[in-house]
């Protein structure tokens, strides 16, 4: 009996092998995938794949290779990716997916469906959207940077730090695009070819899973975040405050939001959908040529003129994104869960464009510096 | 003696204690006829040439010894000196002499190094301990060094080993006990142990087994582990090896019993638990602070030691997710051009790192250092330059390795480095499920496993939250105020209050 067990378990352990290895070596790792629509209403891919050779002494040289391939649906184009490379395309370490404009304007849902069904799939992976092709981001070399996944993701991150955007990834995406109620808003890049660069554009703000064609213009993206109460590592605004000065730049300070309280209430009266957004920040000045800002008179106007100023931006901010029916501050959702009887009669989509958001923002300046 | 004898009469003789055993040996009565004797003796010993029969009187006695035991000079000293210079009349009335009827008797004798001096017309057999006795000093092991703390370490007499622990406790519970194990060799064994604080079972428990054995030959007290040990087919060693006696003074005054055997510098302490092997005399001697963090890093080593390159294998071959972002290109370049699979590279770097290491111990220390240089610098080197094998697998096989020899005991070190191949395996061929369940056996067979009745890895399982004080950690001293409870003390009190002069120098500023 006991040799009986014995022979099981060799050769349960040395018959059966590696079946399911899945050797490092063995696979391409595909970094940054883009995905574009074609004509025939079908899917064309274009993959990063970096190679690394180690010569035997020195540095590692790296070499990008690009592919674009088509398909009739993004899993197709894989496939056809595959039957041109050595090895095995494998996107669980993707970092960087970026979609063209024309395919998401239309929907992203089904480019986002094999993420989800295989769970080795990095979920971290950020998203993007680029004006024209997704080819031609894919298929620039930034001249610094390694290959476009660094490159990409290094930008996306710095955007995330400076509250330009929320840091859309793959599985924070996966409730936005199915959840009626919220929609979301992806960083928006540009191609310059000249410079060989992308630039980040601003948030494009989609409705349900497709590009709105709306997008809040990058300086204007840190107001946004601080209206949906999100603020990153460093957050900072220059803002015109006056026109008495001749010198240009001595009309404008520049200041860094320290905290940022948002609180946003969602009021159902007479059948009218009412949102108010305070929001009230304290500020340190970081750069005011004007004024050393030591008297508390100059301070409280200072911060009475930032508040003025800033709520008219946030009204320009609310006015785009109800024209392009983002819900982005995810009133919809807060309507369902408080007021499930109201938003039940209504039909959210062509209402959310009518309800009144009405942001205030308050401005306190605390720190100025150690000028004195 | 002879006054003693009269004074209190045959009933309440006082004897020699290495007399006891007599009873069990055979009696043979010697005869009045000098030649029956000598030819007796002779015969027991198959004629062999190295007893020596010095013939005295014009033939009428004889002494005899084995040449090979007993030093000239002892018996120039002992029995001639005092015959010579006219103390003593006959060789019988010299004071250290022992006399004997018994002709059985002197066998062990003789082979004990004594000799013996016999008359023709007399059946008395006298002795004499000549011993000839050599010894190296008591130096430190090279095995456990340390760094504070006494230098000093058991060698092959155990009289002399016996001598360090009685100078280290000096206390009349202290007990040894002797036994005779080996039916050729007769290998001298001692256990000792404090009375009143090591558990009377546990010292029945380990008498019974020793008293069982059956053998001819005992070589050493590893030979011996192997006889007396619970479960003989685990990798874990159940009895802690150490050549340190103040290693061995401390477990004795935990309760526990400390076996050692004439020609070996090895004591085994039982009962052990795993820890056990991981507190070196180093901790108690460092503060404590360091204490506990050196002994962090010797319990991560554990880890390390059998893991790591069973994690390594399956997360280039399994679960290349988990690898971070920057690391992916270079890991991926490094193992890109390597023509097997990760599996086989490790088992041949760990099988290279052994042969190295084996080969090291063997040869004589300068062509030793040499073998090291080969080996490390060169194979290691080479084999990357080669492409044969991975330079990330070179660094995590030779962590492995640095890992296995930080545990202060070698014995659980060859473990440790055992128990490495089971798990690369279940590694390759499973990936984390396997590291897994293979840490998962390991963990229940620690469990599970008890030496002398007692929990093996106690006190982690069962679980004592008092103990673990002097287990992952080691705190002051004065809180540790009790034994460890997995040996059994009688007595669980170690120490009382110690610090209290903390409190009266308090009050005393107050005043």
């Amino acid at each position: 009996m006991k040799r009986k067990w014995l022979g099981i378990l060799i050769c349960l352990t040395l018959l059966t092998g590696c079946w399911d290895t899945r050797q490092f070596k063995d696979i391409k790792l595909v970094l940054a995938i883009g995905f574009d629509q074609n004509e025939d209403g079908g899917v064309t891919e274009t993959v990063s794949i970096p190679t690394v050779r180690r010569s035997t002494e020195g540095p590692a040289n790296e070499t990008v290779q690009v592919l674009t391939t088509e398909g009739k649906t993004p899993r197709e184009a894989r496939d056809h990716t595959d039957q041109m490379i050595a090895n095995t395309f494998d996107p669980s370490k993707a970092k960087v997916i970026l979609m063209g404009e024309e395919l998401a304007k239309n929907s992203i849902q089904p480019i986002f469906d094999q993420f989800y069904r295989n769970p080795n799939n990095n979920l971290n992976a950020y998203i993007a959207v680029v004006e024209g092709k997704a080819e031609d981001a894919i298929r620039i070399s930034p001249p610094n940077d390694p290959g476009i996944s660094k490159y990409v993701s290094g930008l996306l991150e710095g955007q995330i730090n400076a509250t330009h955007s929320t840091g859309e990834n793959i599985e924070v995406l996966h409730g936005e695009l199915l959840e009626p109620g919220i929609d979301f808003a992806v960083p928006l890049l540009k191609v310059d070819k000249e410079q060989n660069l992308l630039n980040f554009e601003g948030l494009a703000l989609f409705h349900n899973d497709a590009y709105s064609g709306e997008f809040i213009p990058n300086h204007q993206t840190t107001l946004l975040m601080l209206l949906e109460g999100i603020r990153g590592k460093v957050a900072s605004f220059t803002i015109k405050v006056t026109d008495e000065e001749e010198n240009a730049i001595r009309n404008y300070l520049t200041f860094r939001v320290m905290r940022n309280i948002q609180d946003m209430k969602v009021k159902v009266e007479n059948n009218q959908v009412k949102v108010d957004i305070n929001v009230k920040m304290k500020v340190r000045v970081v750069e005011y040529p004007r004024n050393h800002l030591t008297s508390k008179k100059t301070i409280i106007d200072l911060n009475e003129k930032l508040s003025e100023l800033l709520t008219e931006q946030s009204e320009e901010i609310i006015a785009v994104i109800q024209e392009a029916n983002s819900d982005v501050f995810q009133v919809g959702r807060n309507v369902q869960s408080y007021h499930p009887d109201y938003w039940k009669k209504v039909n959210w989509e062509e209402e959310f464009p009518n309800i009144t958001i009405k942001p205030t923002i308050e401005v306190d300046i605390v720190q100025y510096g150690v000028i004195s | 003696m002879g006054f003693l004898r009269k004074l209190l009469g045959n009933r309440d003789r006082i004897e020699d204690t290495s007399n006891k055993n007599q009873g069990q040996q055979p009696n043979q009565p010697s005869s009045k006829k000098l030649s029956e004797n000598v030819e007796y003796l002779l015969n027991e010993f198959k004629r062999t040439d190295d007893l020596k029969i010095r013939a005295m009187n014009n033939g009428q006695a004889v002494l005899m010894y084995f040449e090979p035991l007993v030093d000239q000079e002892k018996i120039q000293q002992n029995i001639f000196n005092p015959l010579e210079m006219g103390h003593v009349e006959h060789i019988s009335e010299i004071p250290n002499a022992r006399s004997s009827e018994n002709l059985e008797e002197m066998i062990p004798t003789l082979l004990r190094g004594h000799a013996i001096y016999m008359e023709d017309g007399s059946s008395t057999i006298t002795r004499f301990n000549v011993t000839s006795v050599f010894n190296r000093n008591v130096e430190e092991p090279q095995n456990e060094k340390i760094v504070r703390g006494s230098h000093d370490g058991f060698i092959e007499n155990l009289m002399i080993n016996l001598n360090l622990i009685r100078k280290k406790i000096e206390h009349r519970d202290l007990v040894v006990k002797y036994f005779k194990v080996g039916k050729k060799t007769n290998t001298n064994i001692a256990i000792v142990y404090m009375d009143g604080i090591a558990d009377p079972e546990i010292v029945q428990k380990l008498e019974k087994r020793i008293k069982s054995i059956s053998v001819d030959m005992i070589q050493s007290p590893g030979y011996l582990e192997e006889f007396i040990e619970d479960n003989p087919y685990s990798p874990f060693p159940q009895m802690l090896n150490t050549e340190r006696p103040d290693r061995v003074v401390a477990n004795i005054m935990e309760g526990r019993i400390a076996l050692m055997a004439e020609g070996s510098p090895t004591a085994l302490i039982a009962p052990s638990t795993f820890f056990m092997f991981y507190q070196a005399s180093d901790d108690y001697n460092a503060r404590w602070y360091t204490g506990t963090f050196v002994r962090l890093v010797r319990l991560a080593s554990f880890i390390i030691a059998i893991g790591m390159p069973a994690f390594y294998i399956a997360v280039i071959s399994f679960h290349y997710e988990v690898l971070p972002d920057e690391l992916l290109l270079p890991v991926k370049s490094s193992i890109n051009e390597i023509a097997y699979p990760p599996i086989l590279e490790a088992l041949i770097m760990v099988v290279i790192i052994e042969l190295i290491r084996e080969s090291g111990i063997r040869l004589p220390s300068p062509v030793g250092q040499t073998i090291g240089i080969v080996g490390g610098l060169v194979i290691g080197d080479a084999v990357v330059r080669a492409g044969l094998v991975s330079n990330l697998m070179v660094i995590v096989v030779a962590l492995t390795a640095i890992a296995s020899f930080v545990v202060p005991s070698n014995e659980l070190s060859t473990t440790l480095r055992l128990m490495t191949f089971p798990l690369i395996i279940l590694a390759g061929t499973f990936g984390f499920l396997g590291i897994v369940f293979g840490f998962l056996f390991l963990t229940v067979h620690l469990t599970r496993l008890e030496s002398f009745g007692v929990p093996y890895f106690a006190p982690v399982a069962p679980l004592n939250i008092n103990d673990l004080k002097d287990t992952f950690v080691r705190l002051p001293l004065f809180m540790m105020k009790k034994r460890p409870k997995d040996a059994h003390p009688l007595q669980e009190k170690a120490m009382g209050e110690s610090r209290e002069w903390v409190q009266h120098e308090q009050d005393n500023n107050k005043n």
